[in-house]
């Protein structure tokens, strides 16, 4: 009997050992499956809006799709439009977008797959590709109960043939009941190894055995930054337009992960830090990102794009932008970021002065800045907070995220790199919109390199 | 006697199980891959997925196309292949034959078409065997 198990024992680690090797696991990327919503932030028709796609648990089935906006819009109206790349098959609807319970749109599908989401609201487009996937039950599940249902078979069958006094035949319905235990028992040990089974729809992952898998990043991507027009002016809107090059192939790059929410987050600030805009540009054609804005005044402007490529890390892309113009009358300027107006989308206004500590942060070392904020402050782009800063000259750039403060406080951990005056954006949402509070910081230089 | 018949039982149900378990967990072969862009639709069929030469048969099921083209990138990798030109063997069929993947993984097969309608692209993912 125990050879017996144990000869069953090492079939279901052989079992186990295969489904290791054959199974792959899907990105994230994209995706969207039942409980596991998909997220883009998106700055459309002047609104910053975050669009939540909601997955289904079987096709066909329902899509949910609503836009929670950022900002306070009179219910602006955002087209929707779902597509699956392979059939062609197309529905529509609109969703309404809405700072609280927004009104989810529901879109029928019929298959799992490739779709794309076509978004548009005042003159502006989208085009967000993803995946609709449907969990298939698992190998395990299946061994586990298959395995239990089996054992209860051949047990009543081994007690009925035990009745009728067939000793061989009861011994061996009595030995498959045990493997039956036995594959049911061990697969419910061994299943938190085992590899979750490839849902419905998923986009093909190369395995272990095949080649390109853990090549350790996709190519870095190249951003030619444009404006449309080409020389905007001061108070005029204006697009401007990322074209993302990837650098092995020469081809668009268009595998963007969904990074803090947001295919890119793009910040741009005028050179002395009193313009500020932290944007999420629309994906217009493959490779390409574009967003509308407008500056105030003539001068230069830095755009710092954050974007992740699928497996791969973050990376960072810099450009400066051009408005031309005439300059506004001088007594509304300021050149201080501390004491200037609100920078950013949205409503606002400045909140409490932040703490920084140490109150004159040292070069390299993890320097704190909390700052108070109002109740009902509302996560956006996955976090309470993001702080993002800049070194004055605006070489340098970083973005950080708040760590979940308890309280009504946002707190940041943050090394300066080096000594110098750095300016800096903290961002949180309320019920009202986005709040943006900008300050400014001056980083000596440690005594090791002083 | 019954015992080496149990055990012999039992390896059989665990084969047939691992079988059924794992023939659902792999691809089947050859490839199919649909794709539906604005202008065309087309299904590519390739009949043994493997690096080096292949044969690709393109059917456009929507769309008229004169031309068709292949060409792939494994973006992993950073690999691309040269376009290889399909020609029609019948109307809406096109076969193209060439060296589209360099090494077996994910390549993204880029088909573009033109024809009366405009030229387009599409694209589709798939995965190439070892």
């Amino acid at each position: 009997m125990i050879r017996r198990l144990r000869a069953a024992a090492i079939l279901v680690l052989c079992l186990v050992a295969v489904l290791v090797v054959g199974a792959a696991v899907p990105a994230a990327a994209h995706n969207v499956t039942a409980g596991a919503d998909l997220r883009i932030a998106q700055t459309i028709a002047g609104a910053e809006v975050t669009v939540v796609i909601k997955g289904t648990p079987r096709v066909p089935g329902p899509l949910r799709i609503g836009v929670v906006a950022y900002q306070p819009v009179a219910a602006l109206p955002v087209g929707l439009e779902v597509r699956s790349v392979e059939d062609g098959r197309t529905v529509t609807g609109t969703a309404r977008a809405a700072a609280r319970d927004p009104q989810y749109a529901r879109l029928q599908v019929d298959r799992t797959g490739p779709y794309e989401l076509r978004l548009s609201a005042g003159n502006e487009v989208a085009v967000i590709p993803f995946r609709v996937l449907v969990d298939r039950g698992s190998a395990g599940d299946f061994l586990i109960y298959g395995g239990l249902f089996v054992a209860g078979l051949l047990l009543a069958g081994g007690l009925l043939t035990g009745a009728l006094a067939r000793r061989g035949a009861a011994m061996l319905l009595a030995a498959g009941a045990a493997a039956g235990v036995t594959v049911a028992v061990m697969v419910i040990v061994f299943e938190p190894w085992m590899p979750p089974p490839v849902p419905d729809g998923a986009a093909p992952e190369a395995s272990s055995s095949e080649a390109g898998v853990a090549a350790g990043g996709r190519p870095y991507a190249q951003a030619r930054v444009a404006t449309v027009p080409a020389r905007p002016e001061a108070g005029e809107e204006f697009t401007l337009r990322i074209d993302l090059v990837d650098g092995s192939t020469g081809r668009p790059v268009d595998d963007l992960a969904v990074h803090h929410e947001a295919l890119a987050h793009v910040v741009v600030t005028s050179e002395d830090g009193r313009y500020f805009r932290h944007l999420h540009p629309l994906r217009t054609a493959p490779g390409r990102l574009e967003v509308r804005m407008r500056a105030d005044r003539p001068g230069r402007y830095l755009a710092h794009t954050e974007l992740e490529r699928e497996n791969s890390g973050g990376q960072l892309t810099s450009a400066t932008v051009t408005v031309g113009g005439e300059a506004p009358a001088p007594e509304t300027q300021s050149s201080d970021p501390a004491t200037s107006d609100p920078a950013g989308a949205g409503a606002g206004g400045v909140g409490a002065v932040p703490r920084v500590r140490p109150g004159t942060p040292v070069a390299g070392r993890p320097a704190t800045i909390e700052l108070d904020t109002p109740a009902g402050v509302r996560s956006w782009l996955g976090m309470a907070g993001h702080l993002l800063i800049r070194s004055q000259d605006g070489a340098f750039s970083g973005h950080v995220h708040e760590m979940g403060t308890p309280g009504s406080r946002l707190r940041f951990t943050f090394s300066f790199p080096q000594a110098g005056r750095y300016l800096a954006w903290a961002q949180y949402a309320t019920g009202e919109g986005v709040v943006t509070v900008p300050f400014a910081v001056d980083v000596t230089a440690s005594e090791a390199t002083r | 006697m019954s015992g080496k018949r149990a055990l012999a039982a039992v390896a059989l149900v665990v084969v047939a199980v691992t079988l059924f378990v794992v023939g659902r967990s792999m691809a089947a072969e050859p490839l199919r891959l649909t794709t539906t862009g604005t202008r065309y639709a087309v299904t590519v069929l390739i009949e043994d997925p493997a690096p080096g030469r292949v044969t690709a048969e393109v059917e456009v099921t929507s769309g008229d196309a004169d031309t068709v083209t292949l060409s792939a990138v494994m973006a992993d990798m950073g690999h691309s292949t040269p376009e290889v030109a399909a020609r029609e063997r019948e109307p809406g069929r096109f076969l193209a034959e060439g060296e589209l993947f360099a090494m077996s993984g994910v390549w993204e097969l880029s088909i573009r078409l033109d024809g009366p309608a405009g030229e387009e692209q599409l694209a589709v993912k798939a995965l190439i065997p070892a």
